[in-house]
């Protein structure tokens, strides 16, 4: 088999014992790699119905199937588990060395299994395991966790994957962390901390074994290229975060808990402020030509030395979801969610929930006590500083708020309802448990629909449906009979990317046409070079489909009914007071009758449910088996 | 006629400017201002308008009003006075 080692690797750390299995090339061929096969493994190795903090919950990673090669962007992987937040597939993908050294290892991916007494940390030295005690690493952050490991074996080809403190207090919003980059959503984080794995490292020596190397290095030279031209510039030169005041003009910046979609201070914390004033440097993931991750730095005054990888998502979530202004405080919260492990989206939103909730009165300060702040502090929005407080409070579950916060915005809201008869989850701004993006869907209703729909909860990057309705391919303020349809492509779309995986930003890259027109014929290319096969175009839109397909399987095994897909109370009941959307709100009609097109569109039951000759047909047999209809 | 043209992401970066008061002659369209924008501005040719001087490359965009985006095939359409127009690059993903 070229591409692939056609090994998973079990690690069980329970019983301290590994396991090596073998999958056959169709396996492979359905699955590919990425969040798909993740998905597929924690298919096949979940104790199904189990609690996502339990040791049946097992951590499955996936390589990319261009790791290792000369493939632009291809140095990403996938892991997934039963998510903390939702209760269904947590996938989460993540652009890294560590990626590449696992393909090197000679695995195309990991399954850890159990839960181990002791902190543990991992080592996979090509098909060596070692089992390494992780008491030094508790409490490190996660730049620091890396770099202790990369000392400890004087070696920097050693690659780890890690968690900071959060993941290491159960936060539900805790992520994994690796060369700086997150595999950052759906709380993976707190998944490895009850299992006690602080660390997972790799290193790897072999290399990855392609099918026709001359064809694959071309067409690798091509895309390369045009990656570094026109096509990427605005990657390079501010990344994401410009869409700051592009969201802004657009009346869909998430502003003060998404009371409003614009925000008055909006120039202060966008990317072009960025780029004026903080901007230290641009980075790259692994095997990426484009370099789009900013650096920002503060220099001066009471966050000074703070230094952030700067996205738009931790942007919004951060700045003006909680009303901050002040740009050093942004960067300054977001280092220490990067820093301790927490997803910079969830934990903005989580913080922006308790900041209405402050001001309505029904929190007060005596509920902020912490050691910094003794008697409390003020949590309106604009504070900078219980901003800042409240992510160090959250990582640590210190206090009644940190460990309130520590569980995501609808778990957070049900406990507060319960205790004092308030209605705090009509603010609490989640999809399926999972934090909203930084996309009001009041004035996107394809996105709206993507969303509600989607298999992994709130989350821009699954369902790519706000595209067609920000570039005015469809009416963003308006329901028709289309969107069930360009639903379903979008979120297909996005999901072969998310399973070579390759990163999105190269999608222009190919032919200068992004769509699949543009892009499929390049992709089938190059995954016959590398592997051998013979796909052609409509195979990889299989590839898409499947990818959505095992996940969407994996929630509906997990109790998933029509009802899971919904949207938050707010965005159905309060119009939209400001800006360019003012006035819209998605209706519960419009949101049914859009499921009804989507599922339709997708081939599936009015329930949602999956007929099991659509999951034959896909090669899913034994998944037809257990929930086909 | 007078336009009010907004600046942001790359094109403001080529221009330095945040915003400007655009003056077209009556009955121009979203190309004609793009031509004009391009001859007063001329960075960005090559970093926001493509060589030809007349279309935006991507990932720019004209959006009109903050309601629509103006589309390839609508470049021959006609603003109207007052009307502000963003030209805008917008990116997926963060």
């Amino acid at each position: 088999m070229y591409g692939y080692s056609g090994k998973i690797l079990h690690i069980d750390l329970t019983t301290r014992k590994t396991r090596v299995e073998s999958k056959p090339e169709d396996w492979y061929k359905v699955y590919i790699g990425g969040v798909s096969m993740a998905s597929r493994l924690c298919w096949e190795n979940i104790e199904v119905g189990c609690d996502p903090l339990a040791p049946g919950n097992p951590i499955c990673i996936a390589g990319g199937l261009f790791a290792g090669t000369s493939v632009p962007v291809g140095g990403k992987y996938g892991m997934a588990s039963k998510s903390p937040l939702t209760g269904f597939i947590g996938d989460s993908l993540s652009g890294s060395w560590f990626s590449v050294a696992l393909k090197r290892a000679g695995w195309d991916g990991i399954v850890v299994h159990g839960a181990s007494d002791e902190w543990v940390s991992v080592f996979v030295d090509d098909d060596k395991v070692e089992f390494r005690n992780a008491a030094p690493l508790l409490g490190k952050g996660t730049s620091e966790t890396e770099e202790a490991i990369i000392e400890e074996f004087g070696d920097d080809q050693v690659r780890s994957a890690s968690i900071g403190p959060a993941g290491e207090h159960l936060v539900r919003l805790a992520n994994v962390s690796n060369d700086g980059r997150k595999a950052g959503r759906t709380g993976q984080g707190a998944v490895w901390g009850s299992k006690k794995l602080k660390a997972l490292s790799i290193r790897g020596t072999h290399g990855v074994r392609v099918a026709d190397p001359e064809t694959l290095l071309k067409i690798s030279y091509d895309v390369m290229k045009a990656a570094q031209g026109p096509y990427t510039q605005k990657y390079r030169i501010l990344g994401t975060s410009s869409n700051v005041l592009n969201m802004n003009k657009l009346g869909l910046l998430p502003t003060r808990n998404y009371q409003a979609g614009t925000f008055e201070d909006a120039e202060l914390v966008s990317g072009e402020y960025l780029h004026e004033h903080y901007k230290a440097k641009t980075i790259a993931c692994a095997q990426c030509p484009i370099a789009c991750e900013q650096v920002g730095h503060v220099k001066e005054g009471p966050y000074a030395g703070a230094m952030g990888h700067i996205e738009y998502e931790s942007l919004y979530a951060l700045g003006p979801n909680c009303g901050l202004n002040d740009m050093a405080a942004v960067i300054k919260a977001i280092t220490n969610c990067n820093e301790f492990g927490l997803d910079t989206m969830s934990t903005g939103v989580t913080i922006s929930w308790a900041m209405e909730t402050y001001e309505r009165g029904i929190f007060t300060k005596e509920d902020f006590k912490c050691e910094k702040y003794p008697d409390g502090f003020e949590a309106n929005f604009g504070n900078s500083e219980a901003v800042v407080t409240l992510t160090e409070m959250i990582a640590h579950r210190e206090g009644y708020m940190g460990d309130l916060l520590a569980e995501g915005t609808r778990r957070a809201s049900a406990r507060v309802d319960q205790e004092r008869g308030t209605e705090t989850f009509k603010w609490a701004m989640n999809v399926k448990g999972l934090e909203a993006p930084g996309y009001d869907a009041r004035g996107l209703k394809t996105f709206a629909l993507g969303m509600a729909v989607g298999v992994r909860g709130g989350c821009h990057n699954r369902s790519a449906a706000y595209d067609p309705d920000i570039q005015g391919e469809v009416d963003r303020f308006s329901v028709d009979d289309t969107r069930g349809e360009v639903a379903r492509e979008t979120e297909e779309y996005a999901a072969v990317y998310d399973t070579l995986p390759i990163c999105k930003f190269i999608r222009r890259c190919f032919t200068g046409k992004a769509d699949r027109s543009g892009a499929w014929p390049a992709i089938a290319q190059l995954i016959n070079a590398t592997t051998g096969w013979n796909l052609e175009y409509k195979d990889i839109d299989l590839i898409g489909e499947r990818a959505h397909t095992i996940k969407k399987a994996f929630n509906i095994r997990e109790g998933w009914t029509r009802k899971d897909d919904a949207l938050p109370y707010r965005w159905h009941h309060e119009p939209m007071t400001l800006g360019a959307s003012a006035g819209h709100v998605v209706t519960k009609e419009e949101l049914e009758y859009m499921k009804d097109l989507y599922y339709k569109a997708k081939g599936w039951t009015p329930d949602g449910l999956i007929p099991k000759e659509k999951l034959i047909a896909l090669g899913m047999d034994d998944v037809a088996a257990e929930i086909g209809v | 006629m007078r336009v009010h043209v907004e600046f942001l992401g790359l094109a403001r970066l080529a221009t330095g400017l945040k915003e400007l008061e655009l003056d077209l002659e009556n009955g121009a369209t979203f190309r004609d201002m793009v031509r004009t924008l391009g001859t007063q501005y001329p960075a960005l040719i090559g970093n926001v308008i493509q060589p030809d001087g007349e279309t935006l490359q991507h990932p720019n965009r004209l959006n009109h009003n903050a309601k629509r985006i103006v589309q390839a095939h609508q470049m021959d359409e006609r603003p109207s006075d007052g009307d502000r127009i963003i030209v805008m690059s917008i990116s997926a993903g963060g």
